[in-house]
């Protein structure tokens, strides 16, 4: 049954996937400090659980699942106004041991025991595995997707402008109250939606699966790889969920490396081992583009065009470097 | 003249601290407004009350006669409240050319609607290339907003505010920390833009550019106008003289 | 039964607010959410634990486990904390997540060596427990408000009258002026991390002795429950940590003793912290336009 385990793997890998890029629309894109993404990943795979076991169909209850963790995000959306970065922080992991607390404790969650789902039926199908594997997959292919489409919008715009500058942003025209409130409802709305497919794959879960340290798991995949990217999350899901399979070996040192390696990379590489600036990723564009030539932007051409009419660039600035910044 | 917009006892306080206390002013098109005074005179204060940075404790702005006071910052830029920031604040991760094209999304900023419309459009290219070439950053432009220079990024403010198509701009002390060099290039721009018909406010602490640029100057003291007129007439005024010099004998 | 309540509570606040102390000390300087700062708890418990068990010396163990774990922290500041700050455009998180790791690690590392099961202080004194009027005092306690009311001196006397605390103070205020100004901001940083971790090696040893049990994972509960009391108290203002982390004692044992809460006592400090920050989103002490 080596297929059996390598699909299991294969499976929860694209769930982390999926969760990590939700984690990244909020922090990567939007610069909130969310370090709480477990309990929204918790109250999705809850809402969904709840209502299959109730008889709802699995792909409507997945769409509550979202709707549901969605409208908690917008809630902490609104919180989040209020409350300055480092607090935001603190706040969310408040969140999520309060919430873990509530899940072990509801009846409705099933309590310390914790609850059980039956595996769904897609087109007749009941699915196992193999069938987790490409339903998520095709879901992480489709956020890609639009995630990519709203990098070139302008709500992207906004959301990088506000990760940049706030204030800055206020100044031509973005309202950040409304932008980061969006921000937090679409990535809490994905992690539900991760959650919802985690609770059927997994036909068990209780509170330990969506405790602090399973957060810090996923922040762990979105800064090993690259905050504010596609490939840097999707990267470091594969990295973080794949490694404690691969140190099988070595199960004692498992968490001591898996630490070890989180503090070397953040001390050395803050930007992630693919993120924009780092050297792995600049030799890999590099390479690339010995065979594909890079497209010129607007920018390029305006600089080149004014370089070669004379001005040599940075000679103005550095007559200009003065005072102070 | 038309008027454009009209301060009317513009009050500002936190707590105890009477930071503007009863300001009037009108700006009228076309013209370049120059507020000067002494540190800690409330400058700055002024414009974030005006930008809708803070709210306003008590008084009345109006643009084109419409009560606009208290208005969301964003809302302002909206409207054609075009302002730069003394500190820059410039999108770091950005290069120069899309730090000015996301201010000329000025209007595009809907909210969810946002998702829907391509930000790099050949028109917004267009119209962001021209504002480049007109504030001299074409030779950063594809450069990271974090790795030019002050008097780029002072210029790259300026870019911003002009590619909103604003009504009025508001400079905050864009010459501050900058060398000779860079002052007399910012200057020279103001010229362009006062050339342009464009109507200005300044906020500055160099004497000699403002009294260059400016046609109308109003004096700020301790949160109260002490004098305004033309710089010829603002130069001679006793208390103008007072208030510097009777600073400088602290300093 | 209601004074005994009130002396345990005390006892525990008395914990919280020193284990919280060396975290607002490191967030005044750095502005890092030092996660950490638990890790040196359990660390500091761990040392302290041979130290006694080799000498008998109780004295010896708090002063010997406070001094090595202090010097742990400037090692730490000095080559991860320091350098990560010093890079530009990093985010607000990745110090944190830096913490994280260094946390994890310390629990790891403490399981590898000293082995998984719990170890006991067995701390003897010549009276099991003294009555006073009402109250019966456990000697620990007695300890414990001593050693903490002692710490809390020290950091006042350092703070406030020394020219080591005036930098201190002067760097937590703005460092950039106080760099300007000549002040040598990294004998400051230091300081944080000798009196933040030391401190924490203190409270982690309090614990072992009041609870009679120390095991690698001592330092999770303290790990999240130290970032509530600190923001409760206006992250970095050290009288605000005092204040709060005694708060959480209190409301801690009392909420589990007089009323049927359907939630883990442990969870207590962020509920409070959640109500609190809707309310006041500036911190219990903090000052609203000092961030």
């Amino acid at each position: 049954m080596a297929n059996a385990y390598l699909f299991s793997i294969m499976a929860t890998v694209a769930i982390f996937t999926l969760l990590a890029l939700s984690l990244n629309i909020i922090t990567g894109y939007a610069g909130q400090a969310m370090m709480g993404i477990a309990a929204f990943f918790g109250i999705g795979a809850y809402t969904a659980a709840i209502l299959t076991t109730n008889g709802t169909p699995f792909l409507l209850a997945l769409l509550a699942a979202m709707v549901v963790t969605g409208v908690f995000g917008a809630l902490l959306g609104v919180i989040s106004l209020r409350l300055q970065e480092d607090f935001l922080a603190i706040t969310t992991i408040g969140i999520n041991f309060v919430m873990a607390a509530v899940f072990n404790t509801l009846k409705i969650t099933g309590g310390t025991l914790g609850l059980t789902t039956k595996k769904p039926e897609i087109f007749g199908v009941r699915m196992n595995n193999f069938h987790f594997f490409i339903l998520t997959v095709i879901i992480v292919v489709i956020v890609c997707l639009l995630i990519n489409k709203m990098r070139k919008s302008w709500f992207g715009m906004a959301l990088a402008s506000i990760e940049n500058d706030p204030a800055a942003a206020r100044s031509f025209g973005i309202n950040v109250s409304k932008y980061q409130i969006l921000a937090f409802i679409i990535g809490t709305a994905l992690s539900g939606l991760a959650g919802g497919i985690y609770s059927h794959r997994m036909g068990f879960i209780s509170a330990t699966d969506f405790a602090f340290t399973v957060s810090i798991q996923v922040v762990s995949m979105c800064v090993i790889g690259g905050l504010g990217t596609i490939r840097g999350p999707i990267f470091g899901a594969i990295l973080i969920t794949s490694l404690p399979e691969i140190l099988r070996f070595a199960d004692n040192y498992r968490a001591l490396v898996y630490s070890l390696l989180l503090v070397i990379m953040v001390r050395f590489m803050p930007g992630g081992l693919l993120g924009d600036d780092s050297p792995i990723w600049k030799l890999i564009v590099k390479g690339y583009r010995k065979f594909v030539p890079r497209k010129k932007t607007r920018a390029d051409l305006i600089a080149e065009e004014a370089v070669s009419a004379g001005a040599a660039p940075g000679t103005q600035s550095v007559k200009q470097e003065g005072g102070l910044a | 003249m038309e008027e454009l917009m009209k301060i009317e006892g513009l009050k500002m306080y936190f707590g105890g601290l009477k930071a503007i206390d009863g300001f009037d002013l009108t700006v009228n098109k076309g013209e370049t407004l120059g507020i000067i005074g002494p540190n800690g005179a409330g400058k700055t204060t002024l414009f974030n009350a005006i930008c809708g940075v803070y709210k306003p404790t008590g008084g009345k702005v109006t643009l084109e006669g419409k009560d606009i006071t208290g208005t969301p910052a964003y809302k302002m830029a909206k409207m054609g409240f075009a302002r730069t920031f003394q500190i820059s604040k410039p999108l770091r991760g950005l290069t120069i050319f899309d730090n000015v094209l996301a201010a000329a999304g000025v209007h595009e900023y809907t909210g969810i609607g946002s998702y829907f419309h391509k930000s790099h459009t050949d028109d917004i290219e267009d119209k962001v290339e021209e504002i480049i070439l007109e504030t001299g950053l074409a030779e950063v432009a594809n450069k990271k907003a974090s790795d030019v220079s002050l008097g780029y990024l002072r210029r790259l403010e300026i870019a911003r505010a002009l590619v909103t198509d604003p009504k009025l701009i508001l400079l905050d002390e864009p010459c501050a920390g900058l060398s000779n060099f860079a002052i007399n290039e910012i200057t020279e721009l103001i010229l362009h833009l006062k050339e342009q018909k464009r109507s200005i406010v300044l906020i500055e602490h160099n004497l000699p550019l403002t009294m260059k640029v400016c046609d109308r100057i109003t004096v700020l003291s301790y949160g109260k106008k002490i004098c305004e007129g033309t710089p010829e007439y603002v130069k001679n005024d006793k208390q103008v003289i007072e208030a510097y010099l009777g600073e400088e004998d602290n300093d | 039964m209601f004074e005994q309540q009130f002396m345990n509570a005390l006892a525990i606040g008395s914990v919280y607010a020193l284990t919280a102390m060396g975290a607002t000390l490191i967030y005044g300087i750095m502005g890092i959410l030092d996660i950490a700062n638990a890790g040196a708890y359990l660390v500091g418990a761990y040392l302290g634990w041979y130290i006694y068990h080799a000498t008998g010396n109780i004295a010896l163990a708090f002063i010997g486990s406070a001094i090595a774990v202090g010097a742990l922290g400037v090692l730490l500041q000095k080559t991860i904390y320091s350098p990560i700050l010093a890079k530009q455009n990093t985010l607000s998180i990745i110090p944190l997540v830096a913490a994280v790791g260094l946390f994890t690690m310390s629990s790891d590392v403490i399981r590898l060596i000293c082995g998984p099961y719990s170890k006991s202080y067995n701390f003897k004194t010549s009276a099991d427990s003294i009555q006073i009027g009402p109250i019966v005092l456990i000697p620990a306690w007695i300890l414990i408000f001593a050693l903490t009311a002692l710490c809390l001196l020290v950091l006042w006397f350092l703070l406030n009258r020394t020219k080591l605390g005036l930098a201190w103070r002067s760097t937590a205020n703005d460092s950039e002026i106080a760099k300007v100004c000549g002040v040598d901001t990294n004998k400051s940083m230091a300081l944080s991390y000798i009196l933040g971790y030391g401190f924490a090696a203190i409270a982690g040893i309090m614990v072992g002795i009041l609870y009679n049990s120390i095991t690698p994972a001592l330092g999770e509960v303290p790990s999240y429950k130290m970032l509530a009391i600190i923001v409760l108290g206006g992250l970095g203002n050290p009288v605000g940590t005092v204040i709060a982390g005694l708060l959480i004692g209190f409301v801690e044992v009392f909420v589990s003793a007089y009323t049927n809460l359907p939630i883990p006592k442990d969870a207590i400090a962020f509920v409070v912290l959640i109500i609190m920050l809707l309310i006041k989103p500036e911190g219990l002490m903090g000052q609203k336009n000092k961030m």
